[in-house]
């Protein structure tokens, strides 16, 4: 097993090297250089003064050469200046931008999971009941809904619609980020659950968008798991020895039937952290997507490499970490 | 005779027919099935159906009347920020949709399928890869595209190793330069002794290509790359791909609109789903491959003296069907939703063209003011991928042969 990690480890270096030529050379290639800004919002700009920029930006040299000073300096954690927030791109993407990411995707991985697997045991286990047809009618519609769509609904049904006709009802915010520091906490300036109370609210609506697609697939993957594993001999067994059915249901049937799942939840989240690009668009919550987006706009080049290089590692470090904690739940698989 | 009676009474079924009759039982697939239908008759007919015409605004004076009008009996759906009607719009875009889905499913199933059918038959078994110049081998030149392979694979040989070698002096030249006119530091010194690391290996192996030869498993390449695929942020690469074809103005952006013509746009959108749809598609037909290459009828083939290509495509491509067309029409639905979402960001098909998606994103602009703009887009998006979705779980129930009626 531990000498199964070290070469996956190990694999993950050409791996990522790679993806991150790939993303470099795409970028690289762009139309338009990040000078072509300047030259707007300047026009008595000199050539010799563009000249010269260009050469401090390292624009002058081929693509390549770029590459590998970009990342021997990525490798010491210096991910370049960002033009648009006149600020080091990897302290944008990894002070600021990547922690509130992580509150969003991690909020709505929590909430998919804690629907998705009770609900979809509870589907499991009355299979073919009304409850079941309907719970796979909603999976069904919950993984066809596009995420734009949805966060536009709920946007408009709890910012606009219910408030406006319903007295009492709160209205939802259409800006999803708290103006409340941390920092303010530690001040006294507000209380502890002001802060808390203010980022859940206006978290709620982008949460529930960004989960509902993991939730609605992984309800059905929870359903077809255990209903497989409940048609197994050994679950036979176990009923004819006349355990009760609580004990062969969570005991014997639920543990094995999560085994497929673990991988699904470990191969999906890296989808969720790339997916809530759209997400932080639609409510504008200025996190790691909606940076990336806004850096394609801007030409702020930087700011998105340092971005999808972060995207890259998460995702094939959650492969293996997939891979790994298959081994360790199911005492069948041995990596060798 | 009554056995007699009821087998004479039984026709005799085709797998598709049998198919069929399982899959008319799946009620929703086959309302999806009609859905489907409709969507693709009213993306046929647009231009008769469509009341209005989807790009046309209204002319005259007192223009702001006619803008965001809410439903009524000339605009069944309202019209937008332009005066132009949604209903048209909605129907125009169905055209775009479906040809963007039906495309980009198909083309990556067919690359998908050729892959991983590669990639599963020749797993275990290198083939010739490289055979230097000097090499002594049985054969070196038969047949002849390898032979010609042969020769182009040393120009890539010793054309990577120019670059590699112009690419170290790039990077260390400077350093070096400087070592010599007498400034010693670490990093100058690192730099010399870098150089000469880098150099000493190019030329090793540019010893090596003289002589040598190396054989190289095509499973382990195209797993390697589907692997590396898979490590690539899928949907941000989505958007900066199409913000680098889609450009007018840089040699690339120039180089597709060439290639693509008037209609650029969409085949930009339909490569670039193609290009990162086909690996779902690689992955079920390779396991299913290295299965079924085992199996007698494939040894039976190979001892008839079939060739490779033979048996790869008339003995094992026929018998991943079923999962292949599950796998397609669910991803029909998939392409659908990216374009829809690229249209959305505005990465993807450009107003005034219209698409579902990219009339999605002025109407997030004008929530307050007109909702009803959101709707009807955001619905057919909905209902479309709905559609194939169970379409894609009827297909599966009526194609998987363990299910019998």
């Amino acid at each position: 097993m531990f000498a199964y990690t070290v070469r996956r480890l190990l694999q993950m270096i050409p791996l990522l090297f790679a993806a991150s030529v790939v993303i470099f050379t795409l970028l690289a290639l762009q139309p338009g250089d990040p000078l072509d800004e300047l030259r707007q919002q300047n026009p008595r700009i000199t050539a010799e003064q563009l000249e010269q920029l260009r050469r401090a930006y390292g624009l002058d040299q081929p693509v390549y050469v770029r590459y590998f000073k970009w990342l021997g300096r990525a490798i010491q954690g210096d991910f370049g200046q960002s033009r648009t927030y006149a600020s080091p791109a990897g302290q944008i993407i990894f002070g600021q931008r990547l922690p509130r990411t992580l509150i969003l995707s991690g909020a709505a991985l929590t909430l998919a999971l804690l629907v998705a697997i009770p609900v979809g045991i509870f589907s499991a286990v009355r299979q073919y009941s009304r409850a079941d047809y309907l719970i796979t009618f909603f999976s069904f519609v919950g993984f066809s809904m596009p995420i734009f769509f949805l966060g536009i609904l709920l946007l408009f049904v709890f910012a606009v619609w219910l408030p406006e006709r319903v007295p009492w009802f709160p209205k939802f915010p259409v800006q999803s980020i708290s103006d409340f520091q941390w920092s303010q906490v530690l001040s006294g300036e507000i209380t502890f659950f002001q802060f808390i109370g203010d980022w859940a609210f206006k978290l709620v609506l982008p949460v529930l968008a960004l989960s509902t697609i993991q939730m609605a697939s992984w309800t059905r993957y929870m359903r077809a798991s255990l209903l497989e594993v409940l048609n197994q001999d050994y679950v036979r067994t176990a009923r004819a020895k006349g355990l009760n059915e609580r004990i062969v249901l969570y005991k014997h049937a639920l543990r094995n039937a999560l085994i497929p799942i673990v991988t699904l939840v470990g191969l999906a989240i890296p989808g969720v952290f790339g997916g809530a690009v759209i997400t932080e668009t639609i409510f504008s919550y200025p996190g790691m997507g909606r940076a990336i987006f806004d850096s394609l706009v801007e030409k702020d080049y930087n700011v998105a490499m340092a971005a999808l290089a972060f995207l890259a590692l998460l995702t094939a470090t959650f492969n293996l970490l997939a891979d790994l904690m298959y081994a360790v739940v199911d005492p069948r698989i041995r990596y060798s | 005779m009554a056995a007699v009676a009821t087998a004479s009474k039984q026709k005799p079924q085709s797998t598709w027919a049998l198919a069929w009759r399982r899959f008319r039982k799946h009620k929703a697939a086959m309302v999806s099935l009609g859905v489907v239908i409709t969507l693709i008759l009213m993306a046929i007919f647009a231009p008769w159906i469509a009341p209005h015409s989807p790009t046309a605004q209204p002319t005259g004076e007192n223009l702001a009347d006619y803008y965001f009008q809410g439903p009524s009996r000339e605009h069944w759906l309202g019209t937008d920020e332009l005066g132009r009607d949604v209903l048209s719009r909605i129907i125009y875009g169905a055209r775009i949709s479906l040809l963007v889905g039906f495309v980009a499913a198909f083309a990556a199933a067919l690359l998908g399928t050729t892959l991983g059918v590669i990639a599963g038959y020749f797993s275990g078994r290198p083939l010739r890869f490289y055979v230097g110049p000097f090499a002594k081998v049985a054969g070196g030149w038969k047949p002849w595209p390898f032979a010609l392979w042969r020769v182009v694979s040393w120009v890539l040989l010793y054309g990577l190793l120019f670059l590699a070698a112009d690419l170290a002096w790039e990077l260390s030249g400077a350093n070096i330069q400087a070592l010599f006119s007498g400034t010693l530091t670490l990093n100058n010194v690192l730099s010399l002794l870098g150089l000469a690391l880098v150099w000493g290996l190019i030329l090793f192996i540019a010893g090596w290509g003289l002589f040598g030869q190396g054989k190289i498993d095509l499973d382990v390449i195209i797993s390697r790359f589907m692997d590396f695929m898979l490590t690539i942020p899928e949907l941000p690469l989505l958007l900066v791909l199409s913000a680098l074809l889609r450009d007018t103005q840089g040699a690339v952006g120039q180089w597709a609109q060439n290639v693509f013509g008037e209609s650029a746009s969409v085949f930009i959108i339909i490569t670039i789903i193609v290009l990162f749809g086909w690996i779902g598609t690689g992955r079920l037909i390779r396991g299913a491959v290295l299965s079924l290459r085992e199996q007698d009828f494939t040894t039976a083939a190979q001892a008839l003296g079939a060739g490779d290509a033979r048996i790869m495509f008339r003995h094992l491509v026929p018998n991943t069907l079923a999962p292949l067309i599950v796998n397609a029409t669910l991803a029909i639905g998939g392409a659908i939703l990216t374009e829809a979402a690229l249209s959305f960001l505005g990465f993807g098909i450009q107003p005034p063209v219209a698409t579902w998606g990219n009339m999605l994103t002025k109407a997030q602009e004008y929530i307050f003011t007109a909702p009803w703009l959101a709707l009807a887009p955001g619905f057919m998006i909905f209902l479309t991928v709905l559609a194939f979705n169970y379409l894609g779980d009827g297909l599966r129930d009526a194609l998987d042969p363990r299910s019998r009626l």
